[in-house]
């Protein structure tokens, strides 16, 4: 095995998870907003329940529901091949799409617990000082709970890395096209190439260290006067 | 003029309560769950289950959103923003409503807190935080100033140089001012006006002297302890301390500085009286005047115990274990000790 397979495996993954990462920000922090907030007593377990699904679910699973609804016979396979410019099934997109939608529930919980944590007295005290909503929303709600998302994106982040199931099945595993490090590791093993599989494996290991890494370094790091 | 007609009903406790004043420092007194943070919250427009009407310098502002009240309310911690510094909690009080940059700079002068503006709120004293909420408060050009116990978090030798701060904050900035406390002494230093809360209702309002020696306040007050208020001349001033004549003849000294103005009204918590039941020998109290106890009150695990001395009735507050070892009764001999420190003025 050459290092340029392992360089184009390992950044094929992290482009697959920084795509599916970015693509889930602005809807995970939606939907932990309104989880955090929202008083709809029905609506709110329901929407949990929803969010939570694919955390349950089989990966394989998930992967076979999004098959479905990635094809051409879908409408929704259809927008999105429009959307892309391109086929979808069977590509890096199709496994970043993948991707967000097993990282989704870790994203919307560390948003959640980010902005629950905001005490409704402090946006008060800004109301009464005279900030609008907005200036109140991203002057102090968004950057208290800055920290409870930002812990979301890492693990939403890292999940990504990981994903395999779901992606196996829209994805497929060519080489050089779709082929993320878990992919890597099962494709190698199947081959009795184990000393491969464990070159990625490694690299897996590496990547996870450093990225939880970087959330304990950086962001349980209280502020110092 | 400032006022508030408000309603509200909650389990275990309604509010019916209605006041009005003309005074730039007015203050809610009573004792914990009688309604006064409610009634401030309504008033900045944070209680929209409230009924009722509010008046903030004379404009009605019932329907009206917090935002455009032009209140700055302080609750009791502060709420200082945590991921801003001092500076930057005033500046975004300052921008939110398009303020004045000089009244923030006035406010920040007023209160001395230039030395700490570049710190993190997380990393300010409890004083500190006070004193930042208020100039934040200021700095977004409020009218009115809506302040839930400002000096409850902080330590009694700090709290001493907060209060002159306070007392003098509707004169050095143009605003009203409106404090929630129960503790009669600070209510008496900085407010002229003050609403008397029992239970969600207005037991007695006026001016603080008036109401807290009105017979509806009188049993409240001996569970808050602090009814030792005395109308005093000055007889002498000595170093650091000054000899006051109260108004039924008793001679005691307070502590002093020679630039502070005479004081024309003192007071004296009960819980700053010790009590002995002979003579001490040598203390390095000021104050030692021997009296007779005239009544015992239990209130709780503690004792109100009002001894007169010198021909003025002071009330002292020891523990119900105190009072019994040291045989406290109506008629028993005892010994008033006082630090000079412990009296302060109070207007």
């Amino acid at each position: 095995m050459t290092s340029t397979e392992i360089l184009t495996v390992t950044l094929l993954t992290a482009r697959v998870s920084l795509v599916a990462t970015a693509a889930i920000l602005l809807p995970g922090v939606a939907v932990g907003f309104f989880l955090a907030r929202a008083r709809f007593r029905l609506l709110k377990p329901f929407l949990r329940t929803l969010v939570s699904l694919p955390m349950v679910l089989p990966p394989v699973a998930v992967g076979l529901l999004l098959l479905e609804a990635l094809s051409l016979e879908a409408a929704l396979g259809r927008a999105i091949e429009a959307l892309a410019g391109g086929p979808v099934l069977l590509t890096w997109r199709a496994a970043a799409i993948a991707a967000a939608v097993m990282s989704f529930p870790l994203l919307v919980l560390g948003a959640e617990q980010g902005f629950a944590s905001v005490p409704r007295r402090l946006e008060d005290v800004a109301t009464t000082l005279g900030a609008t909503r907005r200036r109140v929303f991203f002057r102090v709600t968004l950057p208290i709970a800055s920290r409870g998302i930002l812990y979301g994106l890492v693990f939403a982040f890292a999940r990504g890395l990981g994903e395999f199931g779901a992606t196996a099945l829209v994805a497929g595993h060519i080489p050089g096209e779709t082929e993320t490090l878990s992919l890597a590791i099962y494709g190698r093993i199947r081959e009795f190439r184990d000393a491969d599989a464990a070159v990625f494996c490694a690299v897996s290991l590496l990547l996870a260290f450093a990225t939880t890494f970087l959330a304990e370094r950086f962001l349980k790091r209280e502020r110092r006067p | 003029m400032n006022a508030f007609d408000l309603e509200a009903a909650f389990p275990g406790f309604s509010l019916d309560a209605a006041a009005s004043w003309t005074a730039t420092s007015a203050a809610l007194f009573g004792a914990s769950g009688s309604g006064k943070s409610t009634i401030l919250e309504a008033m900045a427009g944070l209680r929209p289950e409230v009924s009722g009407t509010v008046t903030l310098r004379g404009r009605a502002v019932h329907g009206v959103p917090p935002r455009e009240r032009r209140v700055g309310w302080v609750p009791q911690d502060a709420a200082l923003f945590p991921h801003m510094t001092a500076r930057e909690n005033v500046a975004f009080a300052a921008r939110s409503r398009g303020g004045d940059a000089g009244v923030a700079r006035r406010a920040i002068e007023a209160l001395e807190i230039g030395g700490v503006l570049d710190r993190e709120a997380p990393a300010l004293s409890g004083g500190e935080r006070q004193r930042v909420a208020i100039a934040r408060a200021v700095a977004s050009g409020a009218d009115v100033l809506l302040l839930d116990e400002p000096l409850a978090a902080i330590d009694r030798p700090l709290r001493g140089r907060i209060l002159p701060f306070l007392a003098r904050l509707p004169e050095r900035l143009g605003v009203s001012m409106l404090v929630v406390s129960h503790d009669p002494v600070e209510v008496m230093a900085l407010a002229t006006h003050v609403v008397f809360l029992v239970e969600g209702r207005v037991a007695a309002e006026g001016d603080p002297r008036g109401v807290f020696e009105s017979a509806a306040a009188l049993s409240s007050l001996h569970a808050l302890g602090a009814e030792n208020v005395f109308d005093v001349s000055v007889v002498a001033r000595g170093e650091g301390t000054t000899r006051l004549l109260t108004r039924n003849g008793c001679e005691i000294e307070m502590a002093s500085v020679p630039s502070s103005p005479d004081p024309v009204r003192v007071a004296l918590r009960s819980e700053d009286i010790v009590l002995a039941a002979g003579p001490p020998g040598l203390v390095s109290t000021q104050n030692v005047l021997p009296g007779a106890v005239e009544s015992v009150e239990l209130v709780g695990p503690q004792c109100l115990v009002t001894v007169r001395a010198g021909g003025e009735a002071f009330v002292a507050k020891v523990t119900a274990r105190a009072a019994r070892s040291l045989g406290l009764a109506p008629g028993k001999a005892v010994t008033l000790l006082v630090k000079a420190h412990a009296i302060v003025p109070s207007t």
